[in-house]
């Protein structure tokens, strides 16, 4: 029998959630913005509109320390920062963009070097998705494949219902677990219907088509004709739920000091600046170039995936109007 | 005389005529809080104002820049620059919301050992009246939610349920 | 951007046919200024795919001049693309740019600062009633109530000094300035509470630098808070290095910001950042008379000085 759960429940959920010590990271609301950000109780849950910035920084944070130094008279002690610490974490209300972009970054950070402030966090965390209701003109997960139903990434996946409350689907063991250890929350049903989900509009995109278009193109005008105009500035990394790069830096004094990772972008000038003073991406249509060729060419030829769940939040807020949806269009037109 | 508090006081001085004045003060043996650190520059043109936010941003409790009176700079007009570049920074701070009776700015010349000792010993009491500068140092310990490892506010969450 | 609380007036400032016909009228110029080779480029706005939206478009085929338009959309500030951050974009030669009132004040200030010379510019000067804010309702036509925060107080909807002007806007109501108003809430706040205010606001920068790089003035090769030897300001956007560059960008900007409020338009964080520019736009003008104008003034406040400057700071 499918489980439902009410909205009054899925708040006293987060408040057992935190109870017992786990962190819960939800959409909330501050002044004119909806980020995800840890919730102090059930009631700060704000389903209402997709946070501004994506779910990734529950697994990639924004900024955070590896280790930290002290410089004594036995030279230079260095202290690792245990994985293992990360708290036990809940993400509630993840919308099927930014929870298909998890399982999405998994092959990078565990490939090569398995990056265990990525994975460890990965494994810390269930993911409580949302299916989507509030597409908007921006919105194209499902020119890329997704939609607004889809479950990947989830553990447990809440689809609202007319009645009010949410369907929830166990997809993992981590769902499961969720739902058995807190079962006096959920109800079973044979009839609930859910609402109608708001499909975004617009042209469905041929992945395969753009990445044969890419393959033949790293030389093009259209490079210079799309990004001319772009700013240079990291807006659309940093919104992106799959945009991963980082940079490490040593901050603090000679005598102690963290080294920390922190968000980067292929958008910076500096980003590819090498110390010879050489530039290999000297010219910004060729830093556009590299984001569009790493999340519909590279990261397909290496993982067979695309980076790009269509949540539109470059398109929202690219000061300058690059809309990556319409060059893609524009790509696929050939 | 023993003090609970003694403030780090970080003094931007030109090495013409503050320096000088404070050599003077140390060579006639007059006596000045050893709380302040100075750090000498060519002259208050110089000193950039992100060096006054990074001595506060690194701990220090109050900062002191001076330099040459007006018309004494060694390079003419360094001192009338920086004036105007001070007058505009103090209301920036003070807009963030930095105390500005942490931040002191005076002329004190080669010949004015005396009052070199007078404004750091001026600075130096204001400052332990007031207490540590707790607003950077809190700040330079914050990290952003995603980074953090500590759950101090889960408990605190944990308690208002 | 306090949009929610203007939402209720949405009658219309300009009928739709104005923008019509300025956008033909700009056609029509930017197309005769490409063939008869007055100009090599034309730095304007195009439509964007979705409603509602505008962007910088750079024209130099006559024959895609009908493809810039004039909006209540065309909310960048175009003088970004004359600087030295972004040499190379408009080519070479005499260089055509549509700018709004609050667009030629920068133009103004690079003049001013050497980075642009009048003669290699022909300016499409644009009366303007004012661009949709940021997180606005777009779907409705420009109002007071989708209105940007800087445009409520706009003086410069008819701008002056340009090559040709086009359009004549009607009378506009004066509306309320919540620009000016949030900055006096602020003034009037003790400095523990301005601390907080700001300390919340910068925490959630993510230093994806689109204040920086929309900013017609932060053009210089080497940003300061780039360098990491020596370290001036930190790179990682942790709450202490957030507030230094705010500090620091707010200090690099005063007496040379135009308040143009890109800063704050690019913030995907909603971060303020204009009152700060605001704040010291207005301590510069009480304490040296220095105002962002339309007229080139050779040098800026911070530049130059006056023997009997105020001192009384000054011990």
């Amino acid at each position: 029998m499918p489980k439902t759960i009410t909205e009054q429940n899925l708040r006293l959920l987060i408040d057992s959630l935190i109870k017992e010590g786990t962190r819960v990271i939800g959409p909330r609301r501050t002044g004119t913005i909806t980020l995800y950000e840890p919730l102090a109780r059930g009631e700060e849950l704000d389903l209402n509109e997709l946070p501004r910035r994506s779910a990734k920084e529950v697994f990639f944070p924004v900024c955070e320390n590896i280790l930290s130094f002290q410089r004594g008279e036995e030279g230079v002690k260095v202290t690792d920062i245990d994985p293992c610490a990360f708290p036990e974490t809940v993400l509630i209300g993840a919308r099927p963009c930014d929870a298909a972009a998890a399982p999405v970054l998994d092959s990078v950070f565990s490939w090569d070097y398995k990056d265990e402030f990525f994975l460890q966090r990965r494994r810390k965390t269930t993911v409580i998705g949302l299916a989507c209701t509030t597409a908007d003109d921006a919105c194209f997960c499902s020119a890329v494949g997704l939609s607004p139903a889809d479950s990947k990434g989830a553990d447990l996946f809440l689809t609202p219902v007319r009645e009010g409350g949410y369907l929830c689907e166990a997809l993992t063991d981590k769902g499961k677990t969720l739902i058995t250890s807190h079962a006096r929350l959920f109800a079973e049903t044979s009839a609930a219907a859910p609402l109608s989900l708001n499909e975004p509009a617009g042209v469905k995109l041929d992945l395969h088509k753009i990445k044969g278009w890419l393959d033949e193109n790293f030389e093009s005008p259209i490079w210079k004709e799309i990004a001319d105009r772009c700013a240079g500035c990291g807006s659309c990394a940093f919104l992106c739920p799959a945009c991963h790069c980082f940079d490490i830096v040593d901050e603090g004094t000679e005598a102690e000091g963290h080294r920390r990772k922190f968000w980067d972008a292929c958008g910076f000038g500096k980003f590819t600046d090498h110390a010879s003073g050489h530039n290999p991406r000297d010219a910004q249509p060729k830093r556009y170039r590299n984001r569009i060729m790493h999340k519909f060419k590279y990261y397909d030829d290496k993982f067979g995936q695309t980076l790009c769940t269509g949540c539109g939040r470059c398109i929202r807020w690219c000061p300058v109007g690059i809309d990556i949806k319409a060059v893609l269009e524009e790509i696929q037109k050939g | 005389m023993k003090h609970d508090f003694e403030p780090k006081i970080v003094a931007f001085v030109c090495t013409w005529c503050t320096y000088a004045g404070a050599d003077l003060a140390g060579t006639s043996r007059m006596q000045y809080p050893a709380n302040v650190r100075v750090l000498k520059f060519p002259c208050t043109g110089r000193i950039d104002p992100v060096f006054i936010l990074k001595a506060f941003q690194k701990g220090a409790d109050g900062v002191l820049v001076s330099g040459c009176h007006p018309g004494d700079c060694h390079y003419m007009a360094g001192n009338f620059h920086a004036r105007r570049r001070f007058a505009a920074f103090r209301k920036l701070l003070e807009f963030v919301g930095v105390d500005l009776a942490r931040l002191e700015f005076s002329w004190v010349s080669a010949a004015e050992g005396g009052k070199w000792v007078e404004v750091v010993t001026d600075l130096t009491e204001r400052i332990r009246t007031m207490g540590p500068l707790a607003e950077f140092k809190e700040l330079e310990t914050e990290e952003h939610w995603s980074g953090r490892l500590e759950t101090a506010e889960l408990k605190e969450a944990y308690n208002n349920i | 951007m306090n949009n929610t609380a203007q939402k209720h007036d949405a009658t219309p400032l300009v009928a739709e046919s104005y923008y019509a016909a300025v956008t033909d009228a700009l056609r029509t110029e930017a197309a005769r200024l490409l063939s008869e080779g007055v100009v090599t480029a034309v730095i304007g706005y195009k439509e964007g795919r979705r409603h509602g939206t505008a962007g910088p478009a750079i024209v130099v085929d006559p024959a895609r001049a009908n493809e810039l338009i004039f909006s209540a959309a065309c909310v960048n500030n175009l003088a970004l693309y004359l600087t030295k951050a972004k040499k190379g974009v408009a080519g070479t030669g005499k260089i055509a740019i549509v700018a709004k009132g609050c667009d030629l004040r920068a133009l103004a200030g690079l003049m001013a600062e050497s980075q642009i010379r009048r003669e290699d510019l022909h300016i499409i000067g644009v009366a303007c009633a004012g661009v949709f804010g940021s997180g606005a309702d777009r779907r409705e036509p420009l109002s007071a109530g989708n209105l940007a925060g800087k445009c409520r107080e706009c003086s410069v909807g008819a701008p002056e000094g340009a090559d040709i002007v086009i359009g004549t806007l009607p009378p506009l109501p004066e509306l309320s300035p919540v620009e000016a108003e949030e900055l006096a809430r602020l003034e009037a706040m003790t400095p523990a509470e301005r601390w907080a205010f700001w300390k919340e606001n910068f925490a959630r920068c993510i230093r994806c630098f689109a204040c920086r790089q929309v900013c017609p003035f932060c053009y210089c090769e080497q940003c300061l808070c780039d360098r990491n030897r020596p370290q001036a300001v930190e790179t990682t956007p942790r709450p202490a290095g957030n507030m230094a560059w705010h500090i620091v960008r707010a200090m690099h900007l005063a007496g040379r910001c135009a308040g143009c409020a890109e800063c704050e338009r690019a913030c995907p964080m909603d971060i303020p950042l204009n009152l700060l520019n605001r704040k010291m736009a207005r301590e510069l003008k009480e304490l040296y008379g220095h105002e962002a104008g339309l007229t080139p003034v050779e040098k800026g406040p911070l530049v130059i000085y006056r023997e009997d400057d105020d001192q009384s700071f000054i011990k």
